[in-house]
């Protein structure tokens, strides 16, 4: 659904998106990861026919996005950051400006709009000021607007950066419902736990995509597993002291808290017991030790590393 | 209508966002209102009743006549008489009086004998328009009693040559006439460039540019959908403008109605324009508004607004014909108060056009559907 091909954008001398290639599946949901600054709004707008490319090609449901920006628009919906209404205008209103803007008149942009409202629920704040909407109201009406003339493929800019939990929760519920009904679904998030969701992910860093797939194949990955290594999970009292002290021993190559635990990632000879002296040595008491899978985190952080090793800086 | 795709849903949300947003109504109607009624009532150069002590040594009916004269001309009147040449100086200096006139003590004694007669005037020459004004009052009393004691001399009862100037279109000279046309050129100006320039650069500051521009809305329908609202208030500005023209300071409007609506819309037309040009530069809100500075100011200095195009060295001259203020004042002065008609000054109303449609072209020509 959409393709792109060495997508580069640069700045003057700055290259904010480098040689970047990927494609996504009609009906999937692609997470798109990447630090602040990557370049993940660039590949977005230049996606989306607001940015015209320095090199490369872009398609979506087969139509070049630069030569044919006009006919992209209208299967296109571009929710941005921080969610961009009219304060000034009611819910009601923001949602039959878009209507009319997509071109709808009259009957027709009010019974878009209703149905909109009963997909987010919108319903009892029709007439409110979109200023006077919290953060997590507003975000569903950013969305209900993108969604006005039925986009094939929805691209959402950190849709869920400053809302709570439960809004987040709700949005997530309210995007698996659209990838349903066979919408292409193209999200930037910072959250792995957002990522862990969609159905592919890509990675951008320092402008370049480092790579790009399933979860699960991802975790798979000889970077993220090298031979002779096991990933645990210690579960410990005194967690930010016990790091200090397996990070010491030989055998432990990376240490990480994760909440009331440590994730590591140790030689395949290192015996469980030796890691439990340790910390028994530096009188902290270990509850548990489990083997784990590498999570989306754990992919991205070696392959950041391994990418920084192989020239590019951190 | 593809070429003007969008534009019913910008126009009418537009129109909705101007009257919701109180502020930005407030700083488009507030401002010029102020400044006409400032400059109307405030900025009045008629000089009359300028403070002047009197020093005279002399104390004879013939003395006080001269003081009287002085004061019968309404230029002046006596704040105080003093008794010292220091102490007339003094209040001149302090501010206090205008002018100051010194009569010798000798004066009655010189006349009465034939002989020439002198008085010392003292003129405050910090302000050049009070001190021009009392300059010539002062030279024309003395003038006037010379010649009245001449004509006793010859036994005639008139003078030889008499001027009978006649003031046409302003007769009482007041300054509201001619300043107050003006005004409302420079008010318009500044609300409509700023207001259409901010319509734009709001939008790029909250991001809902990038929704736009995402968008099917086509280009011509985004500027035109910008313009005619901001057309709409600014026409509506310069009715309530002439207005007060009309009924709060009195100055009659000579000239045809549709003519002085038609050069507003023009004009109007080729500020909106401007306005949007600002737009397509301006990053943020205050970018705008210091860009839109640098186009007003040219035109309060250079526009004949205040002083006259005639005088002005060649290349602010050369400034003033790019302006597009400058035809407009030139039009309401002609139009409100020499009653001129559309074929003296078509001319001006084909500049301003012009003016507007080339704006209009190069803002077309700028106005990508892209991001910087």
């Amino acid at each position: 659904m959409i393709e792109c091909a060495n997508l580069t954008k640069k700045f003057g001398d700055f290259t904010a998106v480098d040689n970047v290639s990927f494609s996504v599946a009609k009906q999937s949901i692609f997470g798109f990861l990447g630090p602040n600054g990557s370049g993940k709004t660039t590949v977005i707008r230049m996606l989306c026919g607001i940015l015209e490319p320095s090199a490369g090609t872009a398609q979506i449901g087969g139509v070049d996005v630069v030569r044919d920006t006009e006919r992209v628009k209208g299967r296109i919906g571009y929710m941005s950051q921080k969610f961009s209404l009219y304060d000034e205008l009611t819910v009601n209103e923001n949602l039959l400006f878009y209507g009319r803007l997509y071109g709808l008149r009259g009957a027709a942009a009010k019974q878009r709009r209703d149905e909109l409202v009963a997909l987010t629920h919108l319903s009892p704040y029709l007439d409110r000021r979109a200023a006077m909407l919290s953060g997590g109201w507003r975000q569903r009406l950013a969305m209900a607007c993108a969604l006005v003339h039925k986009p094939s493929v929805l691209f959402l800019d950190e849709p869920t950066a400053g809302i709570d939990p439960v809004a987040r929760r709700e949005l997530w519920d309210l995007l698996f419902e659209l990838a349903s009904t066979g919408m292409t679904l193209f999200v930037t998030t910072h959250y792995m736990d957002e990522a862990e969701r969609c159905s592919h992910v890509g990675y951008i860093y320092m402008s370049k995509l480092i790579i790009c797939g399933e979860p699960d194949d991802l975790k798979q990955l000889p970077a993220v597993n090298p031979t002779g290594t096991r990933r645990l999970d210690v579960t410990c009292d005194h967690v930010t002291v016990g790091l200090q002290v397996v990070r010491k021993l030989p055998g432990v190559r990376t240490a990480t808290v994760f909440g009331q635990s440590m994730h590591l990632l140790v030689e395949e000879a290192l015996p469980e017991e030796q890691l439990r002296a340790a910390l028994r040595e530096a009188r902290i008491h270990t509850a548990d030790i489990r083997p784990i899978a590498p999570s989306l985190e754990d992919v991205f952080v070696a392959l950041t590393a391994e990418h920084s090793q192989n020239g590019g800086r951190p | 209508m593809s070429f003007l795709r969008g534009f019913r849903a910008i126009l009418f949300k537009e129109f909705l966002v101007v009257f919701r947003d109180r502020g930005t109504l407030f700083f488009m109607f507030f401002p010029p209102l102020l400044q006409i009624i400032a400059f109307g009532f405030a900025l009045d150069n008629d000089v009359k009743h300028m403070a002047l002590v009197v020093f005279n040594e002399d104390r004879t009916i013939e003395s006080r006549q001269l003081v009287d004269a002085f004061v019968n001309t309404q230029t002046f009147r006596v704040i105080r008489e003093v008794h010292s040449r220091v102490e007339m100086e003094a209040e001149v200096r302090r501010g206090r009086a205008y002018a100051g006139l010194q009569i010798p003590p000798e004066y009655t004694r010189e006349l009465r004998a034939g002989r020439r007669a002198t008085v010392q005037v003292l003129i405050d020459g910090s302000n050049s328009t009070t001190a021009l004004q009392a300059l010539n009052t002062a030279l024309g009393v003395g003038l006037r009693r010379s010649v009245e004691l001449l004509l006793g001399e010859t036994g005639r009862r008139e003078l030889p040559v008499e001027v009978r100037p006649q003031v046409l279109y302003n007769p009482a000279m007041r300054a509201p006439n001619f300043f107050v046309p003006g005004v409302i050129g420079t008010a318009l100006q500044i609300a409509t460039v700023f207001a259409v320039a901010m319509a734009i650069v709001r939008e790029r500051e909250r991001g809902t540019l990038e929704n736009l521009l995402v968008s099917p809305l086509s280009r011509w329908g985004l500027m035109l959908g910008k313009l005619v609202p901001y057309l709409c208030t600014s026409m509506t500005m310069a009715l309530f403008l002439f207005t007060i023209l009309r009924w709060v300071f009195g100055v009659p409007i000579r000239g045809s109605l549709v003519l002085l609506f038609a050069a507003a819309l023009f004009y109007i037309f080729a500020l909106a324009c401007l306005g949007l040009l600002v737009s397509t530069r301006a990053k943020s809100q205050n970018e705008a508004m210091q860009m839109s500075m640098s186009i007003m100011l040219p035109s309060i200095f250079f526009s004949g607004f205040i002083f006259p195009r005639e005088t002005l060295p060649a290349f602010f001259y050369g400034i003033s014909t790019l302006l597009p203020a400058t035809y407009f004042i030139e039009l309401m002065r002609a139009i409100i108060l020499r009653g001129a008609t559309l074929a003296e000054f078509w001319r001006h109303l084909l500049i301003l056009a012009t003016m507007g449609a080339v704006f209009f072209v190069l803002c077309a020509l700028r106005f990508k559907k892209k991001l910087a």
